[in-house]
């Protein structure tokens, strides 16, 4: 018996104590995760990080309020205010300033750089899905400066340098339109391979694609054309040479659905957060424009409160009346509202004040306002006015000489872009120097007197404690940016 | 382990009984003054005489004794006692347990018993029946206060919350700052699992929910001693696991031929807040002195100025506005706990048994907080064959938690921001009374989106789990010869844990409802094979050898629902959800080691042991997975070699270096892509996979370490003293220690610039130099009272050391600025943002606002104390024992966001000051390149808390420092004279008060318990407390009986 145990022990034990020592260790591979991966899967994975973080609480709601884009109602309880201060008056929570930069660099911008290399190095080479990675990547970049001013470009995406010097942002700006241009070079619209399914803007329609990469760059010329007039020629080539975004359909834009957590975030926070009640007001900037000439897009845009005729927007920091004042329209933020980050009527605004100003090309005042007029009526129909209703409003807008048709284009061009609020913030810093920007704009009530917003700061937790090479000085919001003059 | 040599050595004793003729027969009964137990085996002999009597199994004896002689009790570990006869015939005595006996024996690594006395390190012991007095319920927390050199922090009042323990300074610059906990020689888990109950990518520091540790499930009632193994030396067998420590837990056990005996132990407790803010009274909810319903906060009018007039309540009648003082108060309530223990233990020739079971039930200080705990324990060994023994250990705990509160921010459960922000012209009551409307929807307590009345969610919307763990292990040992001994020790623990967090429908910000479910499963395989060797070389020189080998292997695995848009209300079916979002995660990692101790002594004063031990680590890369690591250790008696001295009865030296490896999680070494269940978005409205119909895959936030990584190593050394002075009247131990983690592997956070969040590397070493010193009094020892004094004291330096091309390393990031990071030559510290001061400190103001500058990443102080120390005092009189610790810490700051809360809302005490007058801020403002005295008044006294945001570090930021009351307590045992008639019924019995965290006597933190860690215990963070809970007040009642 003893010895019986005592074998049965020393086996047993033996067995336990001293397993193969190779193959018992060798079993540190993720089980949940792949080591290689087709690039179109981070794509889409950036690609819907990007159009989550533009319709956000990070980016739509602080660049709008702040933007005065829409209105927080300040004291009416169910506005974004609810009584509080809030991005309106520019208190802005350092969270938020974090998030956008966070999702610029990793989720995004980092996987876009994944998807590049994998695309690059695949046999078959894939340039197509390259060159849409790259077209992306431009955006992020542009955003990001536009967004925080210097950012890190030349040093960033770069798993070799720990800390990335902040570069100009003349630099980064240049750096996007270098980007695009790698991208038109690599597209290549004969092969087949390109990212196409889960392509969500265009399904790899590589023309498309190529378009929009050139309106993009043209945008961010016009961006650093006031700062940099020797981008004026760059700006008059491209124009001669065409091969921009050339109809609605070339509009750059994904759509959500109305499918729980797949949902505009826009309409998201206001269903759970407002009983569906959306909690942004008109701002007076669009409706002081917008309500003398009964814009048809005015009730396309709003919800007008019932008895009234009148549609009357209010300043940022005053209280909402939900009897005289009316809301963002619950028919434009729905749950299954596209995210657009660029349209035709955003490319015909920036032709029309190409003709306008002169921008590398002759002043061509005729031409400038068959372009303007285009660009409402595309704004027209894109915000959902019936074609004929559209086209006769476009049809009875004043002819414009000169001046005025600089300052109608741009302030349509912002009016166009109420619903982007980033776009329509950096759009209004391009629109003229201090003081002249369009519409002027006014400090809003119970914000401090420092000045008008104008950047996002740095993100301290995520960038600037993190960074040793990160300008350590508070660059305040009310602070102006290479290109805003 | 004290009762087991007990045990052995009552057999020798009983071997060389002898009889003497005398004159009168004596008898009686021994029992154990700590438990009322009968001590078998205690030598009762005549004063004078050679040679004695032992007591039989029931403690019984009976000796032939002179009419005037005097008998003397003696028993290993016990205080001897002299008793005269004085005539009578039963004489009952009571051993009180002699706790700086000399020959104490403790559990060390791999539950090696050795004598205190031949160790060349320190082991501090705390007794289970030192942590059954007060009955926390989680063990860490109950070590609070006790041993110098072991730092504690609880996480939140949350019932079941985490306790983070942390052993001389932290080792680590990433999150493996924890010692390792050893139940029986079984590696045990102590995670704190922290999961994202919200559709968000920033769970910064505790997710949400404090679900707390997992060394919380040990009962308690179960535990015979706590070995603390401090430094590396001590633990260098355990190898890699160790390298913080490791608390090495015995459970009782019955005595072997001891009497069956059931022993009840049964507490009730109280507990409630220990500090509430100072709140004022003064003013309304509003905005710059305008009233506002949809404000929670206190900004509006001044009560008494708007007496004329009416305003909307939260339920729209229209009021006279009146201050309710106790409106927070009355929140809370007294919180009840009960613990109710049995435990049947005894023993026979061959073996022994003991099991218990403790169930504990407790109710929170809000409501519906509620904890609910069984703990069934069987422990039993037995001898087979002559040599041949085995022991078995079951444990199965149940947990049961529900109503957990949520912390932190950004979610709208979040409960102490919604009640420490309820403005002060809310009626509680009516809040309560009428949180749901005639048709059962809320009524908020604002219009606003921030406006949950927090009694909807504290009724509707619960967050609790229920933990299923199972740990034990089977130890088998054969004594193949009186030289050799060979011993196996296998034991598991796997946990099921399962998670469920429900918002109902109405609630403001997830006004559509949902519900999580998360199912964590854990599991812990570990072997050890012994072989012990034991050789007396020469008569004085005794060697022992060990030899070993070990096998651990742990597995994680979590698979986690989040249902989104309930149809029917109150309904938590994934069926009734309009979609669900599934996620899925697995680790697995295995170590493998060899390892061998020699042991020499000479003449039992001189003491040497060396380690050596090699790991395989599978996390490591193929190549340099292997990593060998050794320990010396040597003590030194040297009263036994000096004259007997007078004042110096007792003397040790020791000394010892270790130097330990260590490894990193699984899977740090790939660059893998992951498919992604969804994205980020504020307010959780990112989307979620298949997007469109499409999937997504993201690539890792952190850059693995390829093949490039090595094993970590950390050395230490240590010296200490032990001198006892006076008979044992005055006793010191000392240590002075320094440890050093080289090469640390990190995952080196880095700006998000570079397109990642960290990367995981080696590099940085981190330092902790210490001194502890206990020294204790015994001031007064008459025969019937007793007066004991220790004080503890333990000083920490922590010193960060990093290479050129690492600037710093960020430990924890917090939220709105706030960091905890090291930086080259500087102890691990808060970052944040600061005021702007002047060359002689004085703040700077923005004369446009008169308003503070600000400027970012500034050094706000170190988090850890420069020492902590304590004081314990004990007085026994008779079978009374009066007993309280004061504790003190000293340095470290701490970041407070609760106190930023009441400020920037107008709701504390000091925000009534200066409002619609004047205020000027006491700083300076620039006057060309000199400062002048600051002349600009701020615009309003709102303009000027509001500069206590959370964004402003400093602002909320104090001096961690405190004093408090850790522990009183009451005890009697009641002699057994007093339940003489029932003797052979009750063997003991007594009853205690006790009460825990009863008074902050000094702080520099206001409105918050200084002594609490927003970062969960696994992190090396600390310094922040993030809109926690309170934490409680205790007092409880104790009886214990044994049958």
């Amino acid at each position: 018996m003893k010895k019986k145990f005592i074998l049965t022990f020393s086996v047993l034990t033996l067995i336990l104590a001293l397993p193969s020592c190779k193959k018992y260790l060798d079993i540190n591979t993720n089980p949940n995760a792949a080591v290689t991966v087709d690039p179109k899967l981070l794509f889409s994975y950036a690609v819907t990080s990007y159009v989550d973080l533009r319709a956000s609480g990070d980016l739509w709601i602080p660049t709008s309020l702040a933007g005065q884009a829409v209105m927080d109602g300040f004291s009416n309880p169910t506005g974004w205010s609810g009584g509080g201060l809030d991005e309106g008056e520019y208190k802005i929570d350092p969270l938020i300033y974090g998030n956008p930069w966070r999702a610029y660099y990793t989720s995004i911008g980092n996987n876009l750089k994944q998807a590049i290399k994998i695309a690059e190095s695949a046999t078959p080479k894939n340039n197509n899905a390259a060159a849409q990675c790259k077209v992306i990547l431009a955006l992020v970049y542009y955003e990001l400066t536009t967004l925080y001013g210097d950012v890190p470009y030349t040093e960033a995406f770069n798993s070799d340098i720990a800390y990335p010097h902040f570069d100009p942002q003349q630099k980064v700006l240049l750096g996007v339109v270098a980007t695009l241009d790698e991208a038109l070079a690599q597209f290549d619209p004969a092969s087949t391979v390109k990212i196409s399914d889960y392509d969500l803007f265009y399904k790899g329609d590589i023309a498309k694609w190529k378009r929009l990469a050139t309106s993009l760059k043209l945008r961010t010329l016009m961006t650093m054309v006031d700062k940099d007039p020797t981008q004026a020629a760059k700006i008059g080539a491209m124009i001669n040479a065409g091969g921009l975004v050339a109809s609605a359909a070339d509009n750059f834009q994904v759509p959500f659905q109305d499918i729980q957590n797949k949902k505009n975030p826009k309409y998201f926070i206001s269903e759970q957060f407002n009983g569906k009640q959306n909690f942004f007001f008109a701002s007076k900037w669009v409706t002081n424009y917008l309500d003398p000439v009964n814009d048809p897009r005015l009730p396309k845009l709003f919800d007008l409160p019932a008895g009234q005729t009148h549609y009357i927007g209010i300043e940022q920091g005053a209280d909402g009346d939900d009897a005289i004042n009316p809301r963002v329209s619950t028919s434009l933020q729905t749950a299954t509202e596209p995210e657009t980050i660029f349209d035709y009527q955003d490319e015909l605004f920036y032709e029309a004040e190409i003709y306008a100003r002169g921008i590398g090309v002759a002043v061509d005042i005729v031409k400038a306002n068959l372009l303007y007029k285009q660009a409402v009526l595309e704004s027209c129909k894109f915000y959902g006015v019936a074609t004929a209703t559209a086209t006769a409003f476009s049809a009875s807008l004043p002819t414009y000489i000169a001046t005025d048709l600089i300052y109608n284009i741009q302030y349509q061009h912002w009016v166009d872009l109420t619903d982007r609020g980033i776009d329509a913030f950096t759009q209004w810093r391009r629109s003229g120097p201090e003081g002249s920007e369009i519409p002027a704009l006014t400090i809003p009530i119970g914000a401090p007197a420092n000045g008008l917003f104008r950047r996002y700061e740095y993100p301290i937790t995520n960038e600037i404690n993190q960074n040793p090479n990160a300008p350590k000085a508070v660059v305040h919001y009310y602070e102006k940016q290479w290109f805003d003059l | 382990m004290k009762k087991l040599l007990l045990v052995s050595l009552c057999f020798l004793v009983l071997c060389v009984t002898q009889v003497f003729a005398q004159n009168r027969t004596v008898t009686g009964t021994v029992t154990a003054k700590d438990d009322g137990l009968p001590i078998p085996g205690v030598t009762v002999k005549i004063k004078g005489a050679s040679v004695g009597v032992p007591t039989d199994v029931n403690g019984k004896f009976s000796i032939s004794a002179p009419e005037n002689a005097t008998l003397v009790f003696s028993f290993i570990s016990y205080v001897t006692q002299e008793v005269s006869v004085s005539g009578r015939s039963v004489i009952n005595v009571t051993l009180a347990q002699d706790n700086k006996q000399l020959t104490e024996v403790v559990v060390t690594a791999l539950g090696i018993s050795r004598e205190t006395k031949s160790l060349g390190y320190s082991v501090a012991v705390v007794k289970g029946s030192e942590i059954t007095k007060s009955r926390e319920t989680n063990v860490v927390q109950a070590l609070a206060g006790k041993i110098a050199g072991v730092n504690i922090t609880q996480s939140s009042g949350t019932l079941g919350g985490g306790s983070k323990i942390v052993i001389r300074g932290a080792t680590s610059l990433s999150s493996d700052v924890q010692p390792i906990f050893v139940i029986d020689g079984l590696i045990i888990d102590n995670s704190a699992q922290q999961l994202a109950t919200s559709n968000s990518a920033v769970p910064q520091g505790v997710a949400s929910i404090d679900f707390g540790n997992r060394a919380g499930d040990i009962n308690s009632d179960d535990v015979e001693s706590i070995s603390v193994l401090k430094g590396a030396a001590a633990a260098a067998l355990y190898g890699t696991l160790a390298k913080n420590g490791a608390i090495i837990i015995t459970t009782k056990r019955g005595k072997k031929n001891g009497p069956g005996t059931i022993e009840f132990n049964s507490t009730t407790r109280f507990d409630n807040v220990l500090l509430l803010p100072k709140f004022q009274n003064e003013y309304a909810q509003g905005n710059q002195g305008t009233y506002n319903i949809a404000n929670t906060n206190g900004w509006g009018p001044k009560i008494s100025e708007v007496q004329d007039k009416t305003f909307p309540n939260f339920l729209g009648q229209n009021v006279k506005l009146q201050a309710y003082p106790d409106n927070i108060k009355n929140f809370f309530k007294t919180g009840h706990t009960d613990i109710n223990s049995v435990a049947f233990s005894g023993g026979g020739e061959s073996g022994d048994y003991r099991f218990g079971y403790t169930n504990t039930i407790q109710t929170g200080i809000i409501e519906q907080e509620k904890l609910n705990k069984n703990a069934v324990s069987f422990n039993s060994g037995k001898t087979i064959l002559p040599g041949f023994d085995v022991r078995t250990t079951v444990n199965y705990v149940r947990t049961v938690t529900d109503g957990l509160p949520t912390q932190s921010s950004n979610f709208p459960n979040v409960l102490s921001t919604a009640v420490y922000a309820i403005p002060r012209t809310v009626d509680i009551g009516l809040l309560k009374d009428n949180y749901v409307d005639a048709t059962g929807q809320q009524n908020t307590l604002t219009p606003a989106r921030n406006g949950n009345n927090p009694y909807w969610l504290l009724y509707n919307n619960k967050s609790g789990a229920v933990n299923n763990r199972i740990y034990g292990n089977a130890i088998l040992s054969y004594k193949v010869a009186p030289w050799l001994t060979l011993s196996n020790n296998i034991g598991t623990d796997i946990y099921n844990e399962y998670r469920k967090a429900v918002t109902r429908p109405g609630t403001i910000g997830a006004l559509t409802g949902n519900f999580f479910t998360a199912n964590i499963y854990e599991r812990i395989i570990n072997d050890d094979f012994l072989a012990t060797f034991n050789h007396k070389i020469t008569s004085d020189l005794d060697m022992k050898f060990i030899a070993g080998t070990s096998v651990y292997e742990t597995y994680y695995q979590r698979d986690q629902e989040d249902a989104q848009t309930l149809t029917v209300d109150k309904l938590y079916n994934f069926a009734n959800a309009a979609a669900v979002t599934t996620t899925n995660t697995s680790n697995k990692k295995r170590i493998q080691g060899v390892y061998g101790d020699l042991t020499l002594s000479y003449k039992d004063f001189l003491y040497l042991e060396a380690t050596g031990r090699n790991d395989w680590s599978s996390t490591l890369p193929k190549s340099h997975n292997s990593y060998f690591y050794p320990s010396v250790s040597a003590g030194f008696v040297f009263t036994d070699v000096l004259p007997k001295s007078t004042w110096l009865n007792y003397g040790k030296l020791r000394a010892s270096y270790a130097d330990v490896g260590g490894d990193t999680n699984p899977y740090a070494l790939d660059f893998v892509y992951t498919p992604a269940s969804s994205v980020f978005a504020q307010y959780g409205a990112g989307s979620t996979f298949p997007f469109n119909g499409l999937l997504g895959f993201t690539g890792p936030s952190t850059i693995p370490g390829l093949d490039k990584l090595v094993s970590q190593n950390q050395n230490s050394t240590e010296f200490g003293v032990d001198l006892r002075f006076l008979n044992d009247r005055i006793t010191l131990d000392a240590d002075l220690y320094k440890n050093t983690t080289k090469n640390q592997i990190l995952s080196l956070p880095l700006p998000q610039s570079t397109g990642y969040a960290a990367k995981v590397i080696n590099a940085g070493s981190l330092t902790n130099k210490g001194l502890e010193v206990t020294l204790g009094f015994v001031p007064v020892k008459i025969p019937s009272f007793n007066w004991n004094i220790q004080f503890r004291y333990s000083g920490n330096i922590n010193t960060v050391s990093l290479p050129a091309e690492i600037k710093q390393v960020t430990v924890q990031s917090g939220y709105s600025g706030l960091t905890v990071k090291a930086e080259n030559g500087k102890s691990i510290g808060l970052y944040g943002v600061a005021w702007v001061r002047d060359g002689n400190g004085h703040i700077v103001i923005d004369p446009a606002t008169g308003l503070r500058k600000t400027i970012t990443d500034q050094r706000l102080g170190g988090i850890s104390p420069d020492y902590t120390g304590g004081i314990t005092n004990t007085f026994n009189y008779k079978g009374l024992t009066l007993a309280f610790t004061v504790d003190i810490r000293k340095g470290g700051v701490l970041f407070s966001n609760t106190v930023s809360t009441l400020r920037t809302n107008g709701l504390s005490e000091e925000t009534a000051l200066n409002r619609g007058k004047i205020f000027v801020d006491p700083g300076v403002v620039a006057s060309g390149t000199t400062f002048i005295p600051n002349t600009v008044p701020v615009q309003s006294m709102q303009d000027y808390w509001g500069q206590y945001s959370a964004g402003n570090t400093e602002a909320n930021t104090f001096d961690a420092s405190y004093v408090k009351l850790r522990e009183a307590a009451l005890s009697y045992t009641f002699p057994s004279s007093i339940y003489k008639r029932y003797a052979n019924f009750i063997k003991g019995l007594s009853i205690g008060v006790e009460g825990r965290n009863l008074w902050l006597i000094h702080s520099n933190v206001p409105y918050i318990d200084p002594e609490v860690n927003f970062f969960g215990s696994g992190s090396a963070g600390s310094g922040v407390e993030f809109n926690s809970m309170p934490s409680t007040r205790s007092i409880g009642f104790n009886v214990r009986l044994t049958l």
